[in-house]
């Protein structure tokens, strides 16, 4: 890597490392507001248009202690990680919480939060999550006005038309731009490892959209194509609301693969949407949710028309991927459901997988190592024989 | 290793003719084809009063598979939920239902379902008929919708599917609170929306209009029965407890899902009239109570018959629950048999676990301070977060508003291996001893 890109990345790897550190830093150079934001369906752009800054809550790096006991050791890794973060008080940065997604572990972590910090506002507003009834469209535009409304009302003064189009803008302009990295990547430019490629996507779901994306552009000007080289190229898929830790990308590819896509939700799902831009602002954010679904279907949402697997078969077709990785986080119920669709259809395509489970309490490394090796192995083996 | 434990239990005798109902419901359930009725699976909210009224046969997902752990006959479905890959954290009502779905899918096609040994228990799993279409109304869980999208899916994509959307009560206004508030309003009349459509689909799904005049008649008797069981709850807060949460959970079939009817008020009947005698003579639902304590967790079908003796065996009373006292119509006030959807709507939305933390926190206080327990035993329900969700901080409410101590214990609602019995009789031990010490400091 040039010192140019180094340099570049630099100040987003270290939000991406300590992006609470970046929240204090934003909220003592501007005055404004933090709003903590969960995963994975809040229009942060409502937010940024009331002139906060909207802050997609990160799991923290440091291991759970006080707040262990507040949540069942059988929840997801964030869902516990953001309990214990709320008894540390770590949470304490933001100003207000909102959330629209019906988790169900998720609304147990966000219900600690509520009963730590009584005092700060806290919304809660079910976005209809089967999308394919009659009533749907209504019910989400209902919702995101709600949300509209509430984010108003926090933030002590009405969002304009106008805000609300610019913030859109702003956010779909910076989504543009990690999408033609990932479009990059999948057509066959190894400039930027997985990790690296995590860095750029957190710390958008953290910084000021604009200083992010005037920090996009110098990573951007200073990269250069690198062609891939014969490591096994990978897909990974899955890992819903959080990233996957840095160290379990890296290990996957010192093992001697290359990651040419994903459908992580800190990687190709968050950045898949824009809103659109040509109709009323309210309309478009309640698109913008029902189309998301369509563009990479998830398994926390019902709908019948997209399929994952299929999405995830094409994908794999089109980056060239010889195998995946179905990264779950473990006890994560949407995705333990939805398994065996993708394991069927991975398998009648002839599309050598692997499932890792992962956990907020580190990475077993060697046996990370074990397995990608061992899948590795028969994605070569594979090779040999058909060849 | 699990404890050895006599039986101090003293169960209603009247439940003993209430399993002959479910027993013939299922039958029911089970030669429904050679009957030629359609079939209707359905999750979540008891919305079989709607199905009774359109002329259908109703499975109740979770009921199956609560019914299949209660006699142990749950692993064939669930080897089977496992080969199809999933994972066993997975919500176990679920898995055991979807290890269901791929049997009777396996069997459609005529296909050897790879598991080996229990013929017969497999067969019973298998015995299911395959649904004509499906209904979800889920509430409070997340894992309710998805799961009924992935039978769908099981199925090929090929029978169809109805949602009812369920928001959740997560109390965000200053007016929101139990039965009350703006949010409790508008959600009510967004559900009973939903509900004319379900009704228009059940037309479109059976060729027939809907029978309303048979609506109304099921929630006649669905009032009265719940009223009867309220009732008859409520004279269990004497002390000693004249019948327990044992004897709820062997009604909770009755209320949840069985046909309306005249047979279902007579049943409440008979269980209010033998509380009522045994009030009267002096007799307890477990000999020698000596504690008092609330169940706050989902069942544990594997473990039912034991746990009620284990309880009973340290001269446990366990009064009421989470489970059985907040949920299964238990408003029956909210029920307009002349007009009965919105009250339905309501009850719709009244699942134990569809509230915010606060809210469960209110009533489970409530019913503590009401029926006079010593302690909470909280079943931290491995795969069910739903109903774990709030625990720990009731827990801590109980104890700071109400000085009542609590106790945790592991398992699960249909997989026998996450009970520990270990932890749950040290667990007890020592609470019963702090109850103890407490009481006789009281004394001193
Ligand atoms: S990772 Fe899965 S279980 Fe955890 S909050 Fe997200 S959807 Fe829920
Ligand atoms: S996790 Fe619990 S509430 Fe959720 S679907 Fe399963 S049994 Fe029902």
């Amino acid at each position: 890597m040039s010192e140019a890109l180094a340099s570049a990345l630099a100040p987003l790897a270290e939000v991406a490392e300590d992006p609470d550190a970046y929240v204090v830093r934003w909220k003592q150079r501007t005055g404004g507001k933090a709003v903590g934001v969960f995963p994975m369906n809040f229009p942060v752009e409502i937010a940024h248009a009331a002139g906060a800054l909207p802050v997609l809550i990160q799991e923290s790096r440091e291991p759970d202690s006080i707040g262990r006991n507040l949540l069942a050791e059988f929840y997801c890794g964030y869902t516990r990680n953001i309990a214990d973060s709320a008894a540390k008080g770590k949470l304490d940065i933001y100003d207000g919480f909102f959330n629209a997604d019906h988790c169900i572990q998720l609304l147990g972590a966000v219900d600690v939060i509520r009963s730590e910090s009584p005092e700060k506002p806290m919304f809660y507003g079910h976005l209809p999550t089967s999308l394919t009834d009659e009533e749907t469209p209504a019910e989400a535009r209902k919702m995101m006005q709600a949300f509209l409304d509430e984010i108003a009302e926090f933030a002590g003064g009405p969002i304009t038309p106008e805000a609300l189009a610019a913030s859109i803008a702003l956010f779909n302009e910076n989504r543009r731009l990690l999408r033609e990295l990932f479009a990059a990547r999948r057509a066959g430019d190894a400039c930027f490892t997985s990790e690296q490629m995590q860095i750029l996507v957190k710390s958008s779901m953290v910084m000021d959209k604009a200083e992010h994306t005037a920090a996009l552009r110098e990573v951007i000007a200073a990269a250069a194509v690198a062609p891939r080289d014969d490591r096994v190229r990978l897909h990974l898929s899955g890992h819903f609301c959080h990233a996957p830790k840095p160290e379990l990308l890296g290990a996957i590819e010192e093992c001697g693969a290359i990651v040419v896509d994903d459908d992580l939700y800190t990687g190709s799902r968050y950045i898949s949407t824009d809103v659109a831009t040509d109709c009323d602002p309210v309309t478009a954010i309640s698109q913008w949710y029902l189309q998301r679904d369509a563009a990479v279907p998830c398994p926390t949402r019902v709908q019948h028309e997209s399929d994952w697997e299929d999405h995830l078969v094409r994908s794999v077709r089109a980056s060239g991927a010889q195998g995946v990785i179905v990264l779950m986080v473990k006890f994560c119920e949407p995705h333990m459901l939805y398994y065996p669709e993708l394991r069927k259809t991975l398998e009648a395509h002839g599309i050598p997988h692997l499932l890792m489970e992962t956990e907020h309490e580190g990475v077993p490394l060697e046996a990370v190592r074990t397995r990608v090796e061992a899948l590795l192995e028969r994605i070569r083996r594979a090779e040999l024989v058909s060849s | 290793m699990s404890t050895a434990v006599t039986d101090k239990t003293n169960r209603l005798s009247v439940t003993a003719a209430g399993g002959k109902m479910i027993a013939d419901y299922w039958d029911g359930v089970f030669n429904a084809r050679e009957r030629g009725d359609q079939v209707v699976w359905y999750n979540g909210q008891a919305l079989n009063p709607i199905f009774q009224a359109a002329g259908l046969v109703w499975c109740h997902g979770e009921a199956f598979s609560a019914r299949l752990a209660a006699q142990h006959l749950e692993k064939p479905a669930q080897l089977a939920g496992e080969e199809y890959g999933y994972v066993g954290e997975l919500c176990s009502y679920a898995r055991t239902h979807l290890g269901c779905a791929v049997l009777t899918q396996q069997n459609r096609q005529g296909e050897s379902t790879g598991v080996v040994g229990m013929p017969d228990q497999q067969e019973l799993a298998s015995k299911l008929p395959a649904p004509d279409f499906f209904v979800n109304a889920y509430s409070g869980c997340s894992t309710g919708q998805q799961w009924d999208d992935i039978s769908f899916r099981v199925f090929g994509k090929e029978v169809p599917i109805f949602n009812v959307s369920l928001p959740f009560l997560w109390g965000n206004k200053p007016d929101s609170g139990y039965l009350v508030g703006e949010e409790w309003e508008q959600t009510s009349e967004h559900v009973a929306d939903q509900l004319h459509k379900l009704i228009a689909f059940l037309e479109s799904m059976t060729g027939r209009p809907f029978d309303w005049d048979a609506l109304r008649q099921n929630m006649a008797y669905i009032k009265r029965a719940s009223e009867l069981r309220r009732e008859a709850m409520a004279l269990c807060k004497l002390a000693p407890t004249p019948a327990t949460f044992w004897d709820w959970i062997a009604s909770i079939a009755h209320i949840n899902f069985l046909p309306a009817s005249q047979d279902l008020v007579d049943y409440f009947a008979a269980v209010k009239a033998e509380i009522e005698q045994r009030v009267a003579a002096g007799i307890s639902g477990v000999h020698n109570e000596r504690y008092r304590v609330y169940f706050d967790g989902i069942m544990n079908w594997n473990k039912l018959g034991w746990l009620a003796r284990k309880f009973a065996d340290h001269d446990v009373a366990v009064i009421a629950g989470r489970y059985t006292h907040h949920a299964f119509w238990q408003e029956p006030h909210l029920i307009d048999p002349e007009n009965p959807i919105k009250g339905m709507a309501q009850h719709y939305l009244l699942c134990p676990t569809n509230h915010g933390t606060k809210t469960i926190q209110d009533l489970v206080l409530r019913d503590c301070a009401e029926y006079g327990v010593d302690g909470v035993v909280f079943h931290s329900t491995r795969t069910c977060r739903a109903f774990t969700n709030p625990q720990r901080l009731i827990a801590k409410a109980a104890q700071r508003d109400l000085g009542i101590p609590s106790i945790f214990f592991q398992g699960d609602v249909a997989d026998a291996s996450f009970y520990k019995d270990d932890i749950l009789e040290s667990q007890l031990v020592a609470m019963l001893e702090g109850i103890d010490v407490r009481r006789s400091q009281a004394a001193g």
